[in-house]
């Protein structure tokens, strides 16, 4: 399978099954566009030993294994039935009442809770207990906001600490915050523990401020900047991300990413938000052309500021094209109910953070150790293989799969990918290997 | 070549039979609403 596609002035082919990609000239890439779309080579208005010349080095390319290369099956079985990353809920609640939160405003469809220790501690060791041979465990300390339950968070810090001497593990936390609570107190252990942070900010002030209000009303900006940038500034190279959320009301989000980097922040996420067409604040079917022009607004501007020096990172158009994850991984994706799981407050277990709480979407609970390996299966069954629409999607190894919340909220089943990600997933592949082809011929 | 520069070689194959399970998984990265894994750094080579 192959895609071509263009990129600012730049003419790319993706060969799908072997993750090559070659740069051309505009023949050669209408020569491509013809094979893949079945049009006779005739028709293109090039003289034939032109064309001849093209399907040549085309041919020795696919001699290579760089041009329509066979599709590769990984083998089987290594994913196994093991669980090595929790999101664990540490309080459904928060500080702030977000327009767009998926866990509205902070209550997962429940009453407020924080985590007891004693969830917290199950959690871990039910980690533990089924991370089978694994060495690296991850756990995303999440919410609501998980600052809210600031001494449980330390005290499962300090448990995990624990269990990996005694079953020789590591673990990596991270935390998700909206840095409304960060004091240098929490500051300073969270870059001491954490292994990533994710610090929540929209951008521009009055786009982050109409969407992230305090309880009382208030804007949540001023609150919450100084303190992300402290902490960014006291944390130096440890990995970590700002992440914001774009909705229908800042299509215009490369205004919000230059916000952010006028702030200081170089590693920077945004996200399309998730929610229902009649939110008023929802990304629909009508806004997606929009949304991929401005991708491309957004690749022009960060391969601009790099040039002139100013680098930084856009989470979605980062992509490691030789050294990224063996096949099997990008076959079987964000690992959702398979090898990753999030727990309630209450302890019960969920496929990711985007099911908690929806009740029939319930695995098991640490408090018990039930565990559904039926729904498991489900999970580690449903990957880029296994979904028609994926498997013969160009972006698949770049993508794999998709989100199988999005999937089962707008379409009812997991395995029926969301159109619109799907858009912006390719959009988001095309900048990143446009981004690629750039800096390297630059 | 005249037409066409290849600027990444093949690379998916090179990967195609190992598959140990040490990587992160892909939405405690960032983003937490979506998936992305290509950029993700296989936990082998990073150690
Ligand atoms: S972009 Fe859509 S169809 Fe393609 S792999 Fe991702 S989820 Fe599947
Ligand atoms: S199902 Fe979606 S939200 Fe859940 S872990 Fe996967 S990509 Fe993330």
């Amino acid at each position: 399978m192959i895609h071509a596609f263009r990129f600012q002035n730049y003419y790319l082919a993706l060969d799908v099954e072997s993750g090559a990609v070659h740069s051309m000239d505009e023949q050669a890439y209408e020569v491509v566009r013809a094979l893949e779309e079945g049009r006779p080579l005739e028709s293109l208005p090039y003289p034939k030993e032109e064309v001849g010349e093209i399907v040549a080095e085309l041919n020795s390319l696919h001699d290579a294994g760089a041009f329509e290369a066979e599709e590769l099956v990984p083998p089987e079985g290594t994913g196994g039935q093991v669980i090595k990353a929790m999101c664990m809920h540490m309080a459904h609640d928060c500080n702030l009442r977000c327009k767009y939160c998926f866990a509205d405003t902070g209550e997962f469809h429940g009453a407020r809770m924080l985590m007891p220790e004693k969830v917290a501690y199950a959690a871990l060791d039910f980690l533990i207990a089924h991370s089978g041979k694994r060495h690296n465990l991850e756990v995303d300390l999440f919410g609501g906001e998980p600052l809210m339950n600031w001494d449980v968070v330390k005290k499962t810090v300090a448990y995990g600490r624990e269990l990996e001497k005694k079953h020789d593990k590591r673990i990596n936390f991270t935390i998700t915050t909206n840095c409304v609570a960060l004091d240098d107190e929490k500051i300073d252990f969270i870059n001491r523990e954490m292994h990533n942070v994710v610090l929540s900010l929209d951008g521009r002030r009055e786009i982050h401020d109409a969407l992230r209000p305090t309880a009382n009303g208030k804007g949540s900006f001023d609150l919450i900047a100084p303190r992300a940038q402290e902490l960014v500034r006291r944390r130096g190279d440890k990995e970590h991300y700002v992440r914001g959320t774009f909705t229908n009301r800042n299509l215009d989000f490369t205004n919000d990413v230059k916000a952010l980097r006028e702030m200081g922040f170089e590693q920077i996420s945004l996200e399309p938000v998730v929610l229902p067409d009649e939110s008023p604040y929802a990304i629909r079917a009508e806004h997606v052309e929009t949304v991929l022009a401005e991708y491309d607004k957004l690749a022009s501007f960060l391969l601009s500021e790099r040039k002139a020096g100013r680098w930084f990172n856009f989470f979605h158009f980062m992509v490691d094209l030789a050294g990224g994850p063996c096949l099997k991984k990008r076959v079987s994706g964000c690992g959702a109910g398979a090898e990753y799981v999030a727990v309630s407050p209450d302890g019960d277990i969920f496929p990711c953070h985007q099911f908690v709480g929806e009740a029939e979407w319930k695995m098991g609970s640490v408090l018990s150790g039930e565990f559904n390996t039926g729904m498991q299966q489900d999970f580690l069954s449903c990957n880029i293989l296994t979904k028609p629409e994926c498997r013969a999607c160009w972006a698949k190894y770049f993508c794999s799969g998709g989100c199988a919340a999005n999937a089962w909220k707008y379409n009812g089943d997991i395995r029926k990918p969301y159109r619109a990600t799907c858009e912006f997933e390719k959009k988001r592949t095309e900048c990143a290997l446009g981004i690629f082809a750039a800096e390297r011929e630059s | 070549m005249k037409h066409i520069k290849t600027i990444q070689q093949p690379c998916i194959n090179a990967s195609a039979h190992t598959g140990c399970g040490e990587c992160q998984a892909s939405c405690q990265s960032a983003c937490k609403t979506s998936c992305t894994v290509a950029n993700q750094k296989c936990q082998k080579e990073s150690k």
